[in-house]
């Protein structure tokens, strides 16, 4: 059953029910967010809890301009890009856009092989996970980006392409039948 | 060295996108924080028990109507009403039964304070045990009609059922949590 206005103000007044609808809804697409962002689980686990926390304490303040899976998305970015500057692990971030040593391979990357693109995700520094997971997963502009990471356009495109070369050599190994390649007509078309 | 084509690792972008995946929490984990932070309020579970005292005072009416209209077929007492009685024609207006209901209000609230006070039985184990089957039921039905309203908002039969359970539900959380031997001063 959908989440309504209904399930809303009872959530807000602080009705179970209606909370672990709103959540048993939402949780799938906002939690996968999350587990891409943080690139770990057990951190990703954490960061969720904090998300929806902030989530649950927000709902008063929600006023349905937007829907409202687009508006606990846009929290649940913002929460876990500010749990990683918390544990530092964006740190790094403002570094690598300046820094085209950023993605240089150490012995550890070369060698390792990803089964997935989640596991090859996970190898990105945090700036370029951010931006790659935003940008091609999530559909945000480089502006927003730009915003979201305190970075320019300019910085979010460099790191974009930084991540998706990376990606396609430790996606190699995946290069076979499975993947189409020819007769796709797919252009790249995610937002710039 | 290989690489993926940009199609190819679009491809790939394309199913992480569309890939279900589990919640990375379950459900008590989540409200067992919410529940720390006071953002699950447990006496106000449910919605409808709280902040709606003119709703809870309506479905007292409809519980003593409801109640009433047992009690007649309980005992076999006859109902001599006229249809039109029944159905309300004997209204002029709406303000008409407005009114009306406003003024049988006030006697049942009169009524449910007289009762209370002097003939109220003590609690025992049975009875407490007979509430909370009666509050588990009373829970389905609610949650059943409150399906029910989302599909029917304004259906009369339906608003009347939901009025009456959460009636019901509140004068048997009165019951259930009172002391073994205390009786009532008034709801």
């Amino acid at each position: 059953m959908p989440f309504d206005q209904l399930d809303l103000k009872r959530a807000i007044a602080g009705d179970e029910r209606a909370m672990q609808r709103l959540w048993s809804q939402h949780a799938p697409h906002i939690d996968a967010v999350v587990r891409r962002l943080c690139g770990d689980p057990e951190l990703a686990a954490d960061v969720s809890q904090e998300v929806w926390m902030q989530i649950f304490r927000a709902l008063p303040s929600y006023r349905g301009d937007s829907q409202f899976g687009t508006w606990a998305h846009r929290i649940a970015v913002n929460r876990t890009l500010n749990a990683l500057r918390k544990i530092r692990r964006l740190a790094k971030l403002e570094v690598d856009i300046e820094d085209d040593s950023a993605v240089t391979e150490n012995e550890s990357e070369r060698t390792f092989v990803a089964e997935s693109i989640e596991q090859a995700m996970a190898k990105l520094s945090p700036g370029a996970r951010a931006v790659f997971v935003l940008h091609d997963v999530e559909g945000y502009t480089h502006g927003e980006i730009g915003e979201e990471l305190g970075i320019t356009p300019g910085g979010s495109k460099s790191q974009l392409f930084k991540a998706r070369a990376k990606l396609k050599k430790l996606l190699a190994h995946l290069v076979d039948d499975s993947i189409p390649v020819a007769g796709k007509g797919k252009e790249h078309v995610a937002p710039v | 060295m290989s690489h993926l084509s940009e199609e190819q690792l679009d491809h790939l972008i394309d199913q992480e996108r569309a890939r279900k995946q589990a919640p990375l929490n379950d459900w008590r984990t989540i409200a067992a924080r919410a529940r720390e932070e006071g953002l699950i309020r447990d006496s106000q579970a449910r919605s409808w028990q709280m902040g709606r005292p003119w709703l809870q005072a309506a479905a007292a009416v409809l519980l003593l109507i409801g109640g009433a209209a047992i009690g007649r077929m309980s005992v076999a007492v006859p109902d001599t009403s006229a249809p039109s009685e029944i159905s309300g024609a004997s209204f002029a207006s709406v303000d008409d039964a407005t009114t009306t209901l406003e003024r049988a209000l006030t006697e049942y609230q009169r009524a449910s304070a007289f009762i209370a006070a002097n003939a109220s039985g003590p609690t025992t184990v049975d009875s407490s045990r007979i509430y909370s089957a009666r509050l588990a039921a009373l829970d389905q039905v609610g949650d059943a009609m409150e399906g029910a309203l989302k599909t029917a908002p304004h259906d009369p039969v339906i608003n009347q059922y939901y009025l009456a359970t959460m009636g019901a539900r509140v004068a048997t959380q009165q019951l259930a949590a009172r002391p073994v031997g205390l009786r009532l001063k008034g709801f």
